[in-house]
């Protein structure tokens, strides 16, 4: 992937979860620096590990938690291939956030 | 000093809980070892560590107020009789920090204990000794500081002392009927005997068997009396705070529970730690759990 190494991490995942999910709202927070000393991260130096993650999208409608979690997880199985650590991941509809459409 | 509250390190006393019944033969059912219960000297009260909920602190500030005047002396403070409904409890006594005294049906007392939530505290002991919890005496320490609540305990043990001359029964060494023990953590499972035995069962098959044998399964990194993220923290923390049974598998554990990171990810089709399982069904990690905590639906979940 040509693009990887030149986008940040965290605007890699904004892009795929903003075009994915048609999300109206995607924020990415890169977290990693809180879990600097975190074992599983320690030794291998590695950062960008850890992002929150804010998605609102009308494709979250109609599904639980977990299938939520599982459409962002799956959109990002490149980027937890290749080092992402984890995601807090909000999902919510724009109702549930209380946006009007 | 500290005993009461005692976060005994793990692992040395527990005994190993497997969860490999193939090769175990008849010890499948898994073995608890307890803490060694620490012999609290009288001069240590318990404090109750319950959080306080959002209606306490509203409380709080009113009572900060009102309760500016030093503690009062314990022949001074007035004996309320403690609700028969437990719900009344939390009305009738306040949800902060201080010192408290029980007494029995005689007006004898029976124990003194510190507190972070004097009405949560009554609740407990009401619950667990219904007959020697007839009414109490509070003093409210506006300082939650552990320091300042030992001292206004130790001025109620010494005025009781000074005036009838014995330590009150429950305060005696050895008496647990009020001091609330450590809570006994269980050792986390381990899935294998050891990463040079060769498994009978692919790590799939136990880890399905696991989470379907175990209402709910916590797999976290770390071992839960000392998870090593945070996250496996928070998902410890509120299980323990819903009181739930549960069984934890530490996923970091090399030597008992290797490669089971990798089988559990395509087992659950969920690609980070912690997990957590209930009634055999992946509900999800960190994130998730706190936000079925946060919104009431974990409890109804647990019901199940």
């Amino acid at each position: 992937m040509a693009s990887r190494g030149l986008l940040s991490r965290a605007s890699r995942i904004k892009s795929k979860l903003q075009s994915a999910l048609e999300a109206t709202v995607v924020e990415v927070e890169d977290v990693s620096y809180q879990h600097a000393g975190h074992v599983a991260v320690k030794d291998s130096g590695a950062n960008e590990t850890h992002f929150n993650v804010k998605i609102i999208s009308d494709k979250f409608d109609g599904q639980n938690l977990v299938k939520r979690h599982r459409m962002v997880y799956d959109l990002l199985s490149d980027e937890l291939q290749s080092g992402l650590h984890a995601i807090s991941i909000k999902a919510n509809t724009p109702k549930e956030a209380g946006l009007s459409n | 000093m500290a005993a009461t509250i005692n976060f005994t390190s793990p692992t040395k006393t527990q005994s190993s809980r497997f969860f490999f019944p193939d090769l175990l033969g008849k010890n499948t059912t898994p073995t608890l070892s307890f803490y060694p219960i620490p012999k609290s000297s009288f001069l240590l009260p318990s404090i109750s560590l319950r959080p306080a909920s959002k209606s306490d602190v509203v409380i709080k500030r009113r009572h900060l107020s009102v309760v500016v005047s030093a503690l009062k002396n314990l022949s001074h403070a007035e004996l309320v009789p403690v609700p028969s409904e437990s719900d009344a409890i939390p009305g009738t006594f306040p949800s902060i920090s201080g010192v408290y005294a029980v007494y029995d049906g005689n007006e004898d007392l029976q124990f003194l204990g510190i507190s972070r939530n004097i009405a949560a505290s009554v609740v407990a002991h009401k619950k667990s000794v219904p007959e020697l919890c007839s009414s109490i005496k509070f003093g409210v320490v506006d300082d939650p500081d552990r320091a300042a609540l030992t001292q206004a305990w130790k001025s109620w043990m010494e005025e009781h002392i000074s005036a009838t001359g014995k330590v009150p029964p429950g305060n005696e060494p050895g008496n647990s009927t009020w001091v609330r023990q450590p809570p006994k953590k269980k050792p986390d499972l381990k899935l294998t005997p050891g990463r040079h035995v060769k498994l009978t069962v692919p790590l799939e098959d136990l880890i399905d068997r696991l989470v379907k044998e175990n209402k709910v399964v916590a797999f976290i990194k770390g071992s839960r009396s000392a998870p090593l993220c945070g996250f496996s923290q928070r998902v410890v923390g509120i299980l323990e705070s819903e009181g739930v049974e549960y069984e934890s598998v530490d996923v970091l554990d090399e030597q008992y529970n290797s490669g089971l990171r990798e089988t559990l990810k395509k087992y659950s089709n969920w690609p980070t730690f912690p997990q957590i399982f209930v009634n055999g069904e992946l509900i999800g990690g960190c994130d998730i759990l706190s936000s079925m905590y946060e919104k009431g639906e974990l409890k109804d979940l647990l019901k199940k």
